[in-house]
């Protein structure tokens, strides 16, 4: 075989997924505009009770800010841990790999966790609050990890300067590695919540109903959800899809607007901080 | 009496045996340059008057520091005290990513040593001690990272100063500046003597020469000569010496 043929083959096998996956792109793009035309202003500020899907858009939110809230200080103190503190060893590797799994955990499985762990046993019931609890599930090892990377990045300059200016660990720690990795924390949060924000099964028996009347007024009353809605309207009331792409759109950009905020964000760091170049 | 008398001191990392049984007697507001071949230890002696060797891991140390005769080593020194007392100026500049005076005012905060107006007259004299006032007083909110390295490097220095250190330990401080910045360096080391005992590793002879009143020679983790730099460079009592300052190996 000459070097040009060998050339082309590999052209090819490079060059074909790549097309697959734009093509695959750009019929989710279609899909996904045909959803415009049933888009407009009033469907989005119009109650579910008289056919619009407010309370779904405001419940999703609900559901991803509180789960960033649970999963946001857990996840960084436990990364904050296992770089700066944890021996290496055994049980640290133990820890390590269980974070692995757990981000390799099927969705399913972790809301069908949360329904018998937090609705059941805890008592939570169908709420906000067992909603939370089980996305932070899915949360935490994109946070522990991204946080870790962060820290890593520091250089240990900046922490060995202040121990020897005669601080504590946890204050050389706190005062100058944590703040200086603050933008990829944030970064890895906001990652995080993306990664759950179309997430269907881990709130399918935990915290959604199909209709509420207005909002939750507490964290342990149900709350609905467009990922949610979108499927119950598909599988169990058997509307055709078409009629749901405009919720689909709405779910899409939420998504969407938290990766680019993220992708903003470390952007902007990165520029400000010498260190990264 | 010596302000920082080493004793029989020994220092493992691991398996490996860094320093071998170092003894030296340092003197008080002098310059006390200790120099050798990378990897003879010399860093790690000066880090070891500091306890900044325990921050790495599987560090093991045995025999004595004494600092105006108390041993630094003992169950009851306070650590945090002792690195307050005995400051350190890294061999690449590493302000921290904060502004001028955040930097200075950072070592006073945690001591809680000042707040407010006071606050800023140490952040002052902190500087000027440093050598940086005139150069920066109209921008102490502007990043470190906006200084050349040269005043970063002295910004480090005036970020030791603050806390009002007895010593200050430099760990080739110059090695990453240029001949002019390194100049302004050796001429605030001078300066410094005056109220500060220091002690500055360096693997650069001409700077050992030029800026120390006492010098130590160390090799492979021993300290083979010990005494005032005009003697040690002019007459060497080890032929190890002699053919380090000549050049014939290091």
């Amino acid at each position: 075989m000459t070097t040009k043929t060998k050339e082309t083959i590999f052209f090819v096998a490079l060059g074909v997924p790549t097309v697959i996956c734009l093509l695959a792109f750009f019929w989710v793009l279609y899909l996904l505009s045909s959803g415009i035309g049933t888009l407009n202003w009033t469907l989005l500020t119009t109650s579910a009770l008289k056919g619009g899907i407010f309370e779904m858009i405001v419940g999703t939110i609900y559901l991803l800010l509180g789960a960033a809230g649970v999963a946001g200080p857990i996840g960084v103190l436990a990364a904050v841990y296992l770089v700066e503190y944890a021996p290496s060893g055994r049980i640290t590797r133990i820890i390590d790999q269980a974070i692995n799994n757990l981000a390799g955990v099927p969705s399913i499985v972790i809301g069908l966790f949360g329904y018998t762990f937090f609705s059941r046993q805890l008592g939570l019931g169908v709420s906000l609050a067992a909603g939370w609890l089980t996305l932070s599930l899915m949360m935490l090892p994109i946070v522990i990890r991204g946080t870790e990377e962060a820290l890593k990045m520091v250089p240990p300059s900046f922490k060995e300067a202040a121990l020897a200016l005669g601080t504590t660990k946890w204050r050389a720690i706190s005062a100058t590695s944590i703040p200086a990795a603050a933008p990829g924390i944030v970064t890895s949060v906001i990652l995080g919540i993306a990664r759950v924000a179309g997430e269907t099964a881990a709130i399918l028996f935990t915290s959604c109903v199909l209709i509420t009347r207005g909002l939750p007024k507490s964290p342990f009353e149900p709350v609905m959800a467009l990922a949610y809605n979108l499927f119950v309207q598909i599988v169990a009331l058997g509307e055709p899809a078409q009629r749901v792409f405009g919720t689909a759109l709405v779910l899409f950009l939420i998504v969407a607007s938290f990766a680019i905020v993220a992708i903003i964000l470390r952007t902007y760091y990165r520029r400000r901080q010498p260190w990264l170049r | 009496m010596a302000k920082v008398d080493i004793k029989e001191l020994n220092v493992w990392f691991k398996e490996n045996h860094v320093l071998k049984d170092v003894s030296l007697a340092i003197k008080e507001h002098a310059v006390t340059a200790v120099m050798g071949p990378s990897g003879c230890g010399k860093t790690t002696l000066i880090r070891a008057i500091n306890r900044m060797n325990e921050i790495i891991g599987g560090s093991r140390t045995s025999g004595a520091v004494y600092l105006d005769g108390k041993n630094v080593y003992d169950e009851d020194t306070n650590v945090y005290e002792l690195r307050r007392k005995v400051g350190m100026v890294f061999q690449k500049p590493n302000p921290f990513p904060k502004s001028i005076f955040e930097n200075v005012a950072f070592g006073p905060k945690i001591h809680k040593i000042a707040n407010g107006k006071k606050l800023d007259e140490i952040v002052e004299e902190s500087l000027r001690g440093g050598a940086l006032w005139d150069e920066v007083k109209d921008r102490l909110n502007d990043s470190a990272f906006s200084l050349s390295g040269g005043q970063q490097q002295r910004l480090c220095i005036a970020r030791a100063l603050a806390v009002e250190p007895e010593v200050i330990l430099m760990d080739e401080p110059c090695s990453a500046l240029d001949p002019a910045a390194t100049a302004k360096i050796e001429a605030l080391i001078r300066e410094l003597s005056e109220k500060y005992t220091v002690i500055i590793v360096t693997h650069n002879l001409q700077q050992a020469a030029r800026v120390s009143d006492f010098t130590a020679f160390m090799y492979m983790g021993k300290l083979v000569e010990y005494g005032d730099t005009t003697s040690v460079f002019e007459n060497p009592k080890s032929e190890l010496t002699e053919k380090y300052i000549t050049g014939k190996f290091g």
